[in-house]
């Protein structure tokens, strides 16, 4: 099955209905959530987060090599 | 070569005050790479400070970025005039560079002024490069406040993500 640029608009249009819809409200409960992820030890100051970017170009090159095989 | 760190360093090295802020900010707090989300540009914070922006626009230029405002080049010369002009209109500016980088200074956090933020800074480590980014929760009550289509994706996904690591971590 061959897309389409129409099924290419098709989702964007979907997308952008969906991102409409969503309604995230800051309660407790997230509010709860940040303040752990925050006071993490590995989130203090000085830490090296040299993960990230390695990660996310790792993640980035194996999508860059993906291909659609259906 | 990491092209974001290079600049960073520049920064750095011109004394710039700026933070992290968006989606990468938000990255640098993931518990793990479950909680990490790619994302076209990153956004760089700054204080409504002309001098402070015409060494910002130095630090970029030095590392091989291009300068846009409202996609046409930023004018010239890039001195404390134009920047008193871009500061007076809180007009955003974008660095490209040749590989595709993007990286947005904005002098606007929704909902923030830049010394609450700057204040509550963390600092983190990326190889010998220290980054300055914006606390968690500044980045994601600025995209609360934002609201816009993309904000709201991200808070969705943001906020499920957080919720099934730390349940999994307890």
């Amino acid at each position: 099955m061959s897309v389409t640029l129409e099924d290419g608009l098709r989702a964007l249009r979907e997308s952008a209905e969906l991102a409409r819809s969503i309604r995230i409200e800051l309660d407790d409960e997230y509010l709860r959530r940040i303040a752990e992820v925050e006071a993490m030890p590995a989130n203090q100051s000085g830490s090296d987060k040299t993960w990230v970017r390695e990660l996310i170009d790792a993640s980035e090159r194996h999508l860059a090599r993906a291909v659609q095989v259906r | 070569m990491d092209h974001f760190k290079a600049l960073v360093q520049a920064l750095g090295s011109q004394q710039v005050r700026f933070v992290v802020i968006g989606v990468w900010g938000a990255n640098y707090y993931a518990p793990s790479g479950a909680a990490t989300f790619r994302t076209e540009d990153r956004d760089l914070f700054l204080p409504p400070d002309p001098d402070n922006l015409v060494r910002a626009w130095r630090a970029c230029e030095a590392t091989g970025f291009d300068l846009r405002s409202d996609a046409e080049p930023l004018d010239v010369p890039r001195d404390r005039f134009l920047a008193d002009r871009v500061v007076e209109r809180r007009a955003a500016v974008r660095a490209t560079n040749r590989q595709g980088l993007d990286v947005d200074l904005t002098l606007v956090m929704a909902g923030f002024d830049f010394e609450t933020v700057w204040n509550e800074r963390r600092t983190f480590q990326v190889e010998d490069v220290a980054v300055p980014v914006a606390r968690l929760l500044h980045i994601v009550t600025s995209k609360h406040t934002a609201g816009r289509d993309k904000d709201r994706l991200f808070l969705a996904t943001h906020k499920q993500a957080l919720e099934d690591l730390l349940k999994k971590q307890q």
